[in-house]
């Protein structure tokens, strides 16, 4: 059984400005433990396709399935990691690591061990007191990671977590997703447009079109784990990035293209 | 940033200058009998007159002020506090389920907007009328006074909380009661405390018109009795006690309230 199954998805959002067509028909499955990355444009239907999975949106067509289960609302099953943290800022760290247990009413003496274990491995051991505003960006991702570790997800959904972060700050961040993943081995959705960052995290990198958001391409990269910095100037890196890049491109021209004639059909 | 401001800002000195100038010409004035003692009584007579009021032994005939102020004080005090204790009880909970359902808030919000602009003074003939000239009159007007910065701002607070931490609670198992309770709420508290502290000011306001029309004790009742029998020091000194009332019950919801919001006084939020 597929870890994460998307079967024909469409999805058209209705506004008083007239119908977004967001996603066409999405096609992908995820086995699990796979760590799978979805490339795009911006604009393309990235977010859209991960907030139907996590439950946040409807779809208009198709099916979403996690675990052979039909997606009907959010649930601690599939746990987001969201581009700005958006941690809670009137709770501490120790706080909002523990309040997805608390709310599903789990044993304290579990709760309170398994904050400690995955403050530990995110690194923020000693930081437990404080509040998200006295962090910094890439620390409160860590808490963002925390606070989904400790639900023991089946899938981990992760929108442009590191997009706002500085590049080394970012680096860091990938380095340490990994080692948490060697860790835990969950099945990871992980969303960028960072094309770097896609090929050294993923299993598998998953090409959108441009907007209504396709699947492209599905690349698999064979490179081998655990993957450190160096991987970044191994040949087959190269190779994969001047690939995706070339793809990339392509799709990005040809949302320029259809804006500009979208914007000449709006003058005449 | 706060260093550069404090350090230029002026002296706390400089602000008590005027006021003990405008004291000092009002003494001078008074003394000289430039002003008659029956209209503008000198500040040190005020003082003297309030001692009497505050500490003198009651029950002494002539003077029916004698000892009296601090009973005054507790009558309006009191009133004060059950009437923003209720608004708040009712203004909270209603504020936060306009600001989250949009049932609630097409069933509530018409009414609320329509009857905010009413102040609350016309509202008294209808408060007598209703509830004579008892406690509940007056407890009602400053309820009611009260009530609407309360909810409109807590509606407010409860609006503006940011998608993504809703949908964070969500994914965390967060029931609907949960995240009202545990998300939208503490998102609202910021907004809460402001709409206290200007439902605070209003009270002190309700409680005066209300005890100068409505009952016959408190700090408004003496103001407007003081004047009908010409003691214009009585009235002075109770205009200066409702003055410090309101300042120190405003001081009292600021100090609670950084306690609440600690967690505000950290980055640029
Ligand atoms: N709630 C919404 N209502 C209308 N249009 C939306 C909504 N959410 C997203 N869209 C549109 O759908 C398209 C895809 O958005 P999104 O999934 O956020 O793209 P990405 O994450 O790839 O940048 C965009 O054109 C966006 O404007
Ligand atoms: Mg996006």
């Amino acid at each position: 059984m597929a870890a994460v199954d998307i079967a024909g998805v469409r999805k058209v959002f209705g506004g008083r400005a007239g119908e977004v067509e967001a996603l066409a028909a999405i096609d992908m499955a995820l086995v699990e433990g796979e760590f799978a990355c979805i490339l795009g444009p911006s604009g393309c239907g990235k977010s859209t396709l991960l907030n139907i999975i996590a439950g946040f949106e409807g779809l208009t067509a198709g099916e979403a399935r996690v675990f052979g289960e039909g997606v009907a609302r959010p649930g601690p099953d599939r746990a987001v990691v969201f581009q700005e943290a958006s941690l809670f800022p009137w709770l501490t760290v120790w706080d909002n690591v523990t309040f997805g247990p608390r709310m599903l009413g789990r044993p304290k003496e579990e709760t309170d061990a398994l904050a400690r274990k995955y403050l530990g491995l995110v690194g923020l051991a000693g930081f437990e007191n404080h509040l998200p505003d006295q962090l910094s960006g890439g620390m409160k991702q860590r808490v963002g990671i925390a606070r989904c570790l400790i639900l023991s997800p089946r899938v981990f959904l992760m929108d442009e977590p590191f997009g706002a972060l500085d590049a080394q700050t970012r680096m860091q961040m990938q380095e340490l997703l990994l080692h948490v993943w060697d860790e835990t081995r969950g099945t990871v959705l992980f969303i960028t447009h960072d094309i770097d960052e896609a090929i050294f995290l993923a299993d598998t990198v998953y090409v959108m079109t441009a907007r209504p958001g396709r699947i492209r391409s599905r690349i698999p990269i064979d490179l081998p784990r655990p993957r450190t910095i160096e991987v970044l100037t191994d040949p087959r890196f190269n190779a994969l990035r001047a690939d995706i890049l070339h793809q990339i491109r392509e799709e990005a021209s040809k949302a320029t293209r259809e804006f500009e004639e979208a914007e000449r059909s709006a003058r005449r | 940033m706060a260093a550069i401001a404090r350090s230029s800002s002026p002296s706390p000195l400089l602000g008590l200058a005027l006021p003990a100038a405008l004291v000092a010409v009002w003494e001078v004035l008074g003394r000289a009998g430039v002003v008659p003692q029956g209209i503008l009584p000198a500040p040190s007579l005020v003082a003297a007159t309030w001692w009497d009021w505050a500490v003198g032994p009651s029950g002494m005939g002539l003077n029916p002020y004698l000892g009296t102020w601090f009973e005054t004080v507790l009558f309006s005090a009191r009133r004060v506090f059950t009437g923003f204790a209720a608004a708040i009880a009712l203004g909270v909970p209603l504020g936060i389920m306009i600001g989250w359902n949009r049932l609630v808030a097409g069933a509530f919000d018409p009414l609320i907007q329509s009857l905010r602009p009413i102040p609350i003074t016309a509202w008294l003939p209808f408060s007598i009328a209703v509830f004579g000239i008892r406690d509940a009159g007056a407890v009602f007007l400053i309820g009611l006074g009260a009530f609407f910065p309360i909810v409109v701002n807590t509606t407010a607070g409860a609006r503006d909380t940011p998608r993504n931490l809703i949908r964070a609670a969500r994914m965390m198992g967060a029931s609907e009661r949960q995240l009202l309770l545990r998300v939208v709420l503490p998102n609202a508290l910021p907004a809460i405390f402001t709409g206290m502290r200007l439902g605070l000011g209003i009270a002190w306001t309700a409680v005066i018109v209300a005890e100068i029309v409505a009952v016959k004790s408190g700090l408004g009742y003496v103001l407007w009795d003081a004047y009908y029998v010409g003691r214009m020091d009585v009235v002075i000194a109770d205009m200066v006690s409702i003055g410090i009332a309101g300042f120190l019950s405003d001081r009292i919801l600021v100090a609670i309230g950084h306690r609440v919001l600690h967690w505000k006084q950290f980055g640029a939020r």
